[in-house]
């Protein structure tokens, strides 16, 4: 019986820990993803740069990346060539 | 060392390759070397990635593009087609992007990259080794003999290599570092990502694809690599360049292969002055070569009164290299 009780007594901790742990992790998301986002676009910088110009990796090689990157080329070429303002700092 | 001593202290040595300017006889002493091995009882793939192949002439028969093609018992030859292959691949990648996402079409900007990367100069160079490392990883051959582009693409290639390897390893560690994010985000959103798994399997097989075909022009153990030359200045000025830059590359040079040495004993003939300054000269670099590379001259093979096409005059050739 006693283990029964035990883990409700937990669970107003563990409910806490998780609200706690959502708060703080919203931001956290957030900011993973914009990292991660930022990432994606220089990772297919170093291995598509040659469609803007930059050539870097073999060709031959990049070909076999590409199928991966088709859905994010635009918002990636998009992204390079936009003129930066403030409200990019802030978001 | 003969030619032959060698092929008998290093069967482990399986793959062979020619080398040197082009004209030479690489394709000449590839197709004597293959035939010679081939009536030895070992199975024999003799195959070309230059555009300009000439195996098809040595051999008279149209094998362009064929795959392996036999030539008689023991012996296959090919012939790859560079320009085929790379058409193959690129619509082996357009395949999988109308797969991947259901298009009806590629889409324009997509299919100009496409077609934009296929004109590097690099593609092509790519596309030659790792259809080299096809037929050599899946073969069941004994031996490969490799007539090998000429000296200049096999070293670009081979520099390309160690980059390319150093430039994957670190864009490996920037996909893993986004595969940590990216998990953070999914434990965090309860979901789950399986196209970064893709990406990165595909790099590790981009890595081992270029270190397979490197490899096969560098493994110690089992790649013997002959430099071809003729007794002419030039060509050795040329040969000892290029054997310093294989050197470093670290191709295991096996040794050297002097051709169309004109025979010394038209000399006690009577011979026209153009031929006796002829010999005179290939004398003076002959004895140059031996003071250069001495043992390592495995084979001299003297100018012969035709040229090298059909069974019967590879049969010769073989003959006079091997030594039997």
């Amino acid at each position: 019986m006693s283990e029964s009780t035990l883990p409700k007594k937990k669970s107003f901790w563990k409910n806490l820990q998780e609200i706690l742990y959502g708060m703080a992790s919203h931001d956290m998301s957030r900011y993973a993803l914009r990292t991660r986002a930022s990432m994606e676009h220089l990772f297919i910088l170093i291995t598509m740069g040659d469609m803007i110009g930059i050539p870097i990796l073999p060709p031959y090689y990049s070909l076999r990346l590409l199928p991966y990157v088709v859905p994010q080329i635009a918002t990636w070429k998009r992204r390079l060539l936009r003129e930066k303002d403030v409200s990019d700092a802030m978001f | 060392m003969s030619l032959r001593q060698i092929f008998a202290q290093h069967p482990e040595r399986r793959y062979i390759m020619f080398g040197g300017k082009g004209g030479l006889g690489k394709t000449t002493f590839s197709a004597a070397t293959a035939y010679w091995l081939a009536s030895q009882g070992h199975k024999v793939l003799v195959f070309s990635v230059d555009p300009q192949a000439s195996l098809s002439d040595i051999f008279q028969r149209d094998i362009f593009g064929k795959g392996p093609v036999q030539i008689m018992s023991n012996l296959w030859a090919q012939e790859i087609d560079a320009d085929q292959h790379i058409k193959a691949y690129q619509q082996e990648i357009r395949q999988k992007i109308l797969d991947m996402y259901g298009f009806d079409q590629i889409p324009d900007e997509i299919e100009q990259y496409i077609q934009a990367a296929s004109a590097e100069p690099a593609m092509e160079e790519s596309a030659i080794f790792d259809a080299v490392v096809d037929i050599v990883v899946e073969g069941s051959y004994d031996y490969y003999i490799y007539d090998l582009v000429p000296l200049g693409h096999a070293l670009y290639y081979l520099s390309m290599a160690k980059v390319y390897d150093e430039w994957i390893t670190k864009i490996t560690k920037l996909r893993e570092e986004m595969r940590e994010y990216e998990e953070m985000v999914a434990r965090l959103k309860r979901e789950k990502e399986t196209e970064e798994d893709r990406i990165l399997a595909e790099l590790q097989y981009i890595r081992k694809r270029i270190n397979t075909s490197s490899r096969i022009l560098t493994d110690k153990q089992k790649t013997a690599f002959f430099f071809v030359l003729v007794p002419e200045e030039m060509i050795l000025i040329d040969t000892r360049k290029a054997a310093d830059l294989f050197a470093k590359f670290d191709v295991p040079i096996s040794g050297y292969v002097v051709n169309r040495v004109v025979p010394r004993e038209l000399l006690s003939q009577n011979i026209p002055p153009y031929l006796r300054h002829r010999i005179e000269m290939q004398d003076r670099y002959l004895r140059e070569i031996d003071r250069l590379f001495g043992a390592q001259v495995v084979a001299q093979v003297p100018e012969l009164e035709r040229d090298v096409t059909g069974l019967p005059m590879i049969e010769r050739l073989a003959g006079i290299m091997y030594g039997d």
